[in-house]
């Protein structure tokens, strides 16, 4: 959990200014409201992980939406994924060898 | 090691005073020369001390703060935790997350594909607490069962076994719902509930009026005219009921507190005349006349 000054103040090169548009847009989504957003551990990797799109990678501010919005369909598919995985791993045996022979069609 | 500023008991936004005068009153209570007796006061007293030397020291503070060195000062190899493994990346689950492709629908999913195991899949990954799913179940019990009241055993798929109390009284189509015997919760959340209908199995015996049994008796004519004595099924178990002499058919007789929970059970004689040809009867008949004249049409 952080504060927002502490958030800004991991990255030299991040004014305040901009992480607050990343708020505003949705890009980042802290919990509480402005000025006593609270950064959860996911929200600050987020943080890192747009900072280094934006600043190491230079992809251009209109093109963050799209980038955003694959990523999170990416990770969510992920996350549904391993739930399936998990499911299938807690099946007998012969159960998890019929599917995995279905899936390699 | 643990993070100084749990170890000291601050806030990461505490100035250099506030973290010195918690050094200070926290030393003073663990120092082990006034804790001879507890041997692990030089232990606690070591990460007191090392805390404050981190947080007191202003660079260091700066670059632990940053995550480029641990709590003993030591730098950190790889500071960044990258996005893929901090947990909680649901939080921005696209909202047309895989086109239409809901968690309720991915279980939904499992449930058909994988039968009753599909629900018990592991939801902690997601990390989201999310309650344990409501298992429908239909359970049928008698008449008098659901009338006085029991206990039934129900077996679950699982090969679980449920006992259901079913209260006295309880009618057909009834569902009783039990608190926490559905499917599992996941993260912490409750499990589901177990809703059970209840079906009640008629009984040719019995009929019920609210909380009143009603029973038809078929009594012979003589049975009726002279009185006699029966023996009649309630709930509760047969009893002996009186028939008062010149009963007839829709004579309602009361068995106080045979109904359920505090109703009554009424007991409804019907007069069958004897069959077959009785031709003394008949005589007996054509030349009796009543002393009470009676048309039973009368007011009908």
């Amino acid at each position: 959990m952080m504060r927002f000054t502490a958030v800004v103040g991991l990255f030299p090169d991040l004014p305040e200014t901009e992480l607050t548009a990343w708020v505003q847009r949705g890009w980042v989504r802290p919990e509480g409201t402005e000025p006593d957003w609270i950064f959860g551990d996911i929200d600050v990797a987020r943080v890192r992980l747009i900072h280094d799109f934006r600043h190491a990678m230079a992809v251009s501010e209109d093109t963050m939406p799209l980038v955003l919005s694959l990523l999170d369909q990416v990770y969510t598919l992920r996350g549904q994924l391993r739930a399936i995985a998990h499911a299938v791993e807690g099946q007998p045996e012969a159960v998890r060898a019929a599917i995995i022979a279905a899936i390699r069609g | 090691m643990k993070d100084p500023y749990e170890t000291l008991g601050v806030q990461r936004t505490a100035d250099e005073a506030a973290i010195r005068a918690a050094y200070r009153k926290l030393a003073k209570k663990h120092h082990p020369d006034v804790n001879p007796g507890k041997p692990d006061a030089a232990a606690r007293f070591g990460e007191i001390s090392s805390a404050h030397e981190l947080l007191s020291d202003k660079e260091k503070r700066a670059r632990f703060d940053r995550g480029e060195i641990d709590a003993e000062g030591h730098e950190v190899h790889d500071p960044r935790k990258y996005y893929r493994d901090t947990k909680g990346q649901e939080r921005y689950a696209s909202a047309d997350g895989g086109a239409g492709f809901s968690q309720e629908d991915l279980e939904a999913f499992m449930a058909q594909a994988f039968g009753r195991a599909g629900q018990r899949s592991d939801w902690g990954a997601t990390g989201r607490p999310m309650r344990g799913r409501d298992m429908q179940y239909s359970l049928t019990v008698s008449f008098v069962d659901a009338a006085s009241g029991t206990t039934s055993r129900l077996s679950l798929p699982d090969g679980k076994t449920l006992d259901v109390r079913i209260p006295p009284g309880t009618e057909d189509g009834h569902v009783l719902r039990l608190r926490g015997q559905g499917g599992p919760g996941f993260n912490g959340a409750p499990a589901g509930d177990a809703l059970i209908e209840i079906t009640v199995a008629p009984d040719p015996r019995f009929h019920r009026d609210g909380d009143d049994i009603v029973t038809d008796i078929p009594v012979s004519l003589q049975e009726a005219v002279l009185g006699t004595s029966l023996e009649v099924p309630t709930i509760h178990g047969a009893v002996r009921v009186a028939v008062p002499p010149g009963s007839g058919t829709g004579t309602r007789l009361r068995l106080r507190g045979k109904g359920i929970r505090h109703g009554h059970q009424f007991v409804q004689l019907q007069v069958v005349i004897p069959p077959g040809d009785e031709p003394e009867l008949a005589e007996f008949l054509k030349q009796w006349t009543p002393r009470q004249k009676v048309n039973p049409r009368e007011g009908s």
